[in-house]
């Protein structure tokens, strides 16, 4: 077993209280104008990046702003809210409120995004063909279980990079 | 006892995979079971409790009707040239959102249900359940509130953009974010030994010892 030489001290209370800070700051930005303004064509780049997966994997939809139509009618918009940017923020204030270096935040905030962001293009998929077999089924899976699944999945990417955060040769220990 | 194949595989897996795949196949199971089976009597109960702090009547659509006691006083404006007195607000919640008031128990107990040691699991079961339950009625309440304070706000004609950004933040926060992170941060909270490997937290025996040999250089420079 390699010797460890370098101890981080975790304050649990720090981190929650940099972790809601950091949060309600995010949250709070999101509301700015500006930002709404930049939010909704994010979920417009989403949609077209989950049409153009469809299509090209040989699905049948047609794609108007922020909504992705199926040839029967129904449709499925990409609201404030849908495109996980509420998740990424809490996936940031995790990553920024933990002690680790700030490449290791940076790989963490990237690649954390990325996945956080194509399980969500799958989630709207997965939805807008749910839909169009079963609304109370859609209602469900929409609000409650792929919510649920998304904050789970980064609860998950967060204490993986925690992993590669607190290499070898560092441990980590919670202040008594 | 002896154990069959899939579970032996189970152990072998990452404790991150292992968390993620049965916490993904509790949420599904237990969500499913709260959509079909619990989600009316948790209406119920969470009705009753929180008809303890503000009053909730049942309409004929069988959504929840609210009347939150509030005082304020209306300024006279061009259109109304006599201030008003509001003692009270009276509005609707349609019960679909009203269930979003409850989700966060069954979320709770896949976690705690999918986190290590789970034979060690009953004391966080029990205790996160009763703060995740508490949690909801609070949501639900500050939720009445500051729909009461919206609708004051939209009568009296205040455009004020500070308090009409506060309250765009707060009603996303109590609707979209709290109550899916809620049953999240009350199970690290409750489960010590989760909270301990996802934060790589190393056991008190290992970081004690790691500690004294830190102090170990620092003690001969002293003497030096």
């Amino acid at each position: 077993m390699p010797a460890m030489t370098t101890v981080t001290k975790l304050h649990p209370l720090r981190f929650a209280l940099a972790f809601t800070c950091w949060a309600l700051l995010a949250f709070g930005i999101l509301f700015t104008p500006p930002v709404q303004a930049l939010d909704v064509r994010f979920s417009r780049v989403l949609v077209s990046v989950a049409h153009g997966l469809l299509t090209g994997c040989g699905g049948h939809a047609a794609r108007d702003g922020a909504i992705l139509r199926a040839p029967g009618g129904f449709g499925v918009e990409m609201r404030d809210g849908c495109n996980a940017v509420n998740v990424l923020i809490l996936l940031w204030s995790a990553v920024l409120a933990f002690p680790a270096s700030r490449n290791m935040k940076a790989l963490g905030l990237a690649a954390g995004s990325a996945i956080v962001q194509a399980l969500n293009i799958l989630r709207f998929i997965s939805l807008f063909y749910l839909g169009q077999y079963s609304m109370t089924w859609f209602d469900f899976a929409h609000a409650y279980l792929w919510e649920s699944l998304l904050v789970l999945d980064t609860m998950v990417i967060f204490w993986l990079w925690v992993r590669h955060a607190v290499r070898p040769g560092t441990a980590l220990y919670a202040r008594a | 006892m002896p154990c069959g194949p899939g579970l032996r595989y189970m152990r072998a897996l990452e404790p991150q995979t292992r968390f993620l795949l049965r916490g993904s196949a509790l949420l599904i199971g237990l969500l499913t079971l709260w959509w079909f089976v619990l989600l009316d009597p948790m209406l119920y109960v969470l009705k009753g409790a929180a008809g303890a702090f503000v009053s909730i009547e049942y309409t004929s659509s069988g959504d929840w009707s609210f009347h939150v006691p509030l005082h304020a006083i209306l300024p006279a404006t061009p259109e109304h040239p006599v201030a008003r007195e509001i003692r009270s607000i009276d509005f609707d919640l349609s019960r679909s959102d009203a269930i979003a008031f409850t989700f966060s128990l069954p979320v709770y107990w896949a976690i705690i249900l999918a986190a290590p040691d789970v034979k060690r699991s009953l004391s966080p079961l029990l205790l996160g359940t009763i703060l995740v339950s508490a949690i909801e009625v609070a949501l639900l309440l500050v939720f009445a509130e500051f729909t009461a304070r919206d609708a004051v706000s939209q009568f009296g004609g205040i455009a004020d953009a500070e308090g009409t950004w506060l309250r765009r933040v707060g009603e996303y926060l109590i609707v979209n974010v709290l109550p899916y992170i809620g049953p999240f941060v009350v199970a690290m909270s409750t489960h010590g030994k989760l909270r301990a490997q996802v934060f790589g937290i190393l056991p008190p025996t290992e970081s004690s010892l790691l500690s004294a040999r830190e102090e170990q250089p620092r003690a001969k420079m002293r003497r030096t």
